[in-house]
């Protein structure tokens, strides 16, 4: 076969610095003793290694997930779907309430709901991309501190999650809201807040949770089962403080921002944790 | 204890493994292995299922830290060093000096071949990297196809764009897990060529199911069975037929 | 016989009598609570008062009907005294969730699967005290505020740190690996020993109908606390008890092993 011979007869184009750093072919004098060629062996001047960044790896990681997602479209279309999939389940549910019911005094949970199980599909596939060709042990491999692995992912998962969001909040607006008694609602930048804060937990903690989860038999059902109970305190206190600036009781500020607070606790304190044991999790 | 010698020194045998254990429970992956491989070797690691080979590729690699026990060397350390590198202490270091190339592609196949060279160069911090990709298409002869997703690449084709991989950060060792299984007579071949072409350069240790193929590349052949050398030798002393029988003879062991 | 088995033993005898003697002294020595009124014809009132030796005591003054045909006499508040061991059980249930949390982190740093099984062991006895913690508490709900279930914020705790630890052996089973089964089960197992308290908080923060413990006086207080020493001593020996056993089968299983090899 002609491919075996180029790539050999390359060996004789070798010239400098084809250093002998690691003495190799000096303890084995088996096979021929051409030039060796420098691409592909090892670098002579190894002993000055590149300095690791662990900035340029972890925008590395964020480059990697997004190259793949805007050529794939694989995150943001199935969640997306998935969501609107919700949408129309909630219609269905409350097709029969009547014009008397408020949907705004639920909205909060509703639009919660929608964004915890579309945040479940996504985080699976996400680990799952980097499981299913053995390419999180090259991860591992790699010079990279797994903190920083941990970052990245959790922060690509932030990503997706918060363009679903994006598209999803004004839809279930004008869905379900379009008639309701919103006069009364609080500005919206505390809704985002409000639900920032809910994606920044869904992130942390679901990647890791996710790590895991991919690695079990039941994949989906398994995050599920462990994600929506640990998510408990972080669900109840983004509904709450989403309620409190929806309806616009008169003690929505204070409510919402002591309940901002708890949600921004629980995200540091898990994140916390998450970002100290994810090596743990990577280590067996 | 003087503090060891790692990397550059010549005098650092390329794999330093003493009393090497990776026990859970009462199941021993690895029961004490001991030996040591010179540099530029290429050691062969035969073994029924469940041997251990695998693990201790893991182990070497640092994906697996082996366990705290009985064994290890006498002051401090795992029981592994490579470059005399220890496989827990120094395993940030050691890992830009290690190559894999396994069964599995490790690559993106939604990434073209440069996005992925480039990426691994990225987590490498590897200086200049386009320039380093460019050279290692061409060595490996993809360049025609660098701008292709991997997913549209032949079984060959992947595993000649994971050798690059492999070789981007300029590794010292190149460990092998099982490479030419899923590779039909064609793939192998080139990636025989190709191992041949760096054979000279770099450490090798190849994890394989076939003997022959194993003992045809190798220099030093090692049978782990149940978590335990049960040989460990060069091949130029190796007996093929006595080496054949007690291959047999351990694959009959079976899973430890 | 290893010495920690004997404690193990030695607790366990222990904390069974604690809290039999806790359970006899809710019963006999504690003075009954009241729980709102009844109003009887007065000669059957005096009756009452006088047979049950003070249990159904005259109400107040202010309590009285104003009609003189009519007297009202305090009604004993019997399910008052699930109080002595539901708490208890609660305690005990954090007890040995605190155990398993602890055996985790020491597993994840010494990696010895020994730790492994006493986490798993000590979620398993939480398991056991949470349901018992659960069912001892909906009793209380049915006899007290009528339902059986209410989205109440400490019985809603409860249901989520249920639902943590049902989490943890669901994830147990679906792991192969056995090195990475133990390894996921801690982490999980200390995420959800330092979200239990988050839950806690944040359902304290929402308005509560829980009764909370305040001025309770001595004879409650005595047979409430013996209770209390009773059930941990009991949740910890059963933890141990449980521990040996499966080690030693593991031990078994590993020299059975052995001989086939």
């Amino acid at each position: 076969m002609p491919y075996e011979d180029k790539v050999l007869t390359r060996k004789s184009k070798a010239d400098k610095g084809s250093g002998d750093r690691m003495g190799s072919g000096t303890v084995l004098s088996s096979g021929d003793k051409t030039v060796p060629d420098p691409i592909l062996s090892p670098d002579p001047l190894s002993t000055q290694r590149p300095k690791i960044s662990s900035w340029r790896q972890f925008k590395a990681i964020l480059r990697k997930d997004i190259v793949m997602e805007l050529r794939t479209k694989e995150m943001i279309t199935s969640m997306g779907l998935y969501a609107l999939l919700v949408l129309i389940i909630y219609y269905v549910a409350l097709s029969q309430a009547g014009t008397n019911f408020d949907v705004s005094r639920i909205s909060a949970g509703l639009l919660l709901l929608a964004i915890v199980f579309t945040s479940m599909l996504g985080l699976n596939r996400s680990l799952v991309h980097e499981q299913d060709q053995g390419q999180l042990d090259a991860l591992l491999l790699s010079p990279i501190d797994r903190p920083i692995l941990f970052l990245g992912k959790a922060v690509t998962n932030f990503i997706f999650l918060a363009i679903v969001e994006v598209i999803i909040t004004p839809l279930f607006y004008f869905i379900f809201m379009g008639n309701a008694h919103t006069s009364q609602m609080g500005p919206l930048w505390m809704v985002a807040l409000a639900l920032l804060l809910g994606s920044i937990g869904i992130a942390g903690v679901g990647t890791l949770l996710a790590t895991m989860s991919v690695n079990t038999k039941g994949k989906d059902f398994v995050l599920a089962v462990i994600f929506i109970p640990l998510m408990f305190p972080l669900l109840l206190a983004v509904v709450t403080a989403l309620n409190a600036v929806i309806l616009g009781n008169p003690d929505a500020t204070t409510v919402f921002w002591r309940f901002a607070g708890i949600a921004f606790g629980y995200d540091v304190i898990t994140i916390a944790i998450a970002w100290a044991l994810y090596e743990f999790i990577l280590g067996v | 204890m003087p503090e060891q010698a790692k990397g550059t020194n010549a005098q650092v045998p390329a794999l330093e493994v003493q009393g090497l254990i990776r026990i859970f429970g009462a199941r021993k992956a690895l029961d004490g292995v001991t030996f040591t491989l010179p540099r530029g070797a290429f050691l062969s690691i035969f073994g029924p299922n469940g041997a251990g080979k695998t693990t201790l590729l893991r182990v070497l690699s640092t994906l697996t830290p082996p366990s705290q026990g009985s064994g290890g060397f006498k002051n401090s350390g795992s029981g592994a060093r490579v470059f005399g590198y220890d496989v827990v202490k120094d395993a940030v270091e050691l890992r830009e000096r290690i190559g894999i190339i396994s069964h599995n592609p490790l690559l993106y196949p939604d990434l073209s071949a440069d996005e992925n060279l480039r990426f691994f160069a990225d987590l490498y911090c590897i200086n200049d990297p386009q320039a380093r990709i460019d050279e290692l298409l061409e060595a490996v002869e993809l360049k025609h196809r660098r701008m292709d997703l991997v997913r549209t690449f032949s079984r060959g084709m992947i595993q000649r764009l994971s050798i690059a991989r492999a070789l981007l950060p300029h590794p010292d060792i190149l460990f092998l897990d099982e490479p030419y299984s899923g590779l039909d007579p064609h793939a192998a071949d080139i990636l025989d060529g190709l191992i041949a072409s760096v054979r000279d350069q770099y450490t090798f240790v190849m994890v394989s199911h076939d003997l022959d193929k194993g003992l045809e590349l190798c220099s030093h052949a090692l049978i782990l069975a149940r978590g335990k050398v049960v040989l460990f030798e060069e091949r130029d002393d190796i007996d093929r037929e006595q080496f054949r029988v007690l291959y047999h003879q351990t694959v009959g062991l079976g899973v430890s | 016989m290893k010495t920690s088995l004997k404690w193990a033993v030695v607790l366990a005898a222990l904390g069974g009598i604690l809290t039999t003697l806790a359970f006899v002294g809710a019963f006999t020595y504690a003075r009954m609570q009241t729980n709102g009124t009844v109003n009887l014809p007065p000669a059957v009132a005096r009756q009452v008062i006088a047979d049950s030796k003070n249990g159904f005591p005259l109400a107040p003054p202010a309590q009285q009907p104003s009609s003189p045909n009519l007297l009202a006499v305090q009604k004993p508040w019997f399910s008052q005294k699930i109080f002595f061991f539901h708490v208890p059980l609660a305690v005990a249930s954090l007890l040995v969730f605190t155990i398993a949390a602890i055996f985790s982190v020491l597993f994840l740093v010494k990696r010895k699967k020994s730790y492994d099984t006493r986490s798993r062991i000590a979620m398993e006895a939480t398991l056991v005290f949470i349901i018992g913690t659960m069912i001892s508490g909906d009793l209380w709900t049915r006899a007290s505020w009528g339902v059986w279930w209410e989205w109440e914020p400490r019985l809603t705790t409860y249901a989520i740190m249920t639902l943590l630890v049902i989490a943890y052996f669901v994830l147990r089973n679906s792991v192969e690996d056995e090195e990475r089964r133990a390894v996921y089960a801690a982490v999980f197992s200390i995420f959800a020993w330092v979200d239990a308290p988050v839950t806690f908080l944040i359902t304290r923060i929402l308005p509560s109908t829980h009764p909370t413990l305040t001025g309770l006086e001595t004879s409650n207080l005595i047979p409430f606390m013996v209770g209390m020493a009773g059930m941990c001593m009991l949740g910890f020996a059963i933890y141990e008890l449980r521990f040996n056993e499966v080690h030693l089968h593991e031990r078994l299983d590993a020299l059975k092993d052995d001989l086939e090899g």
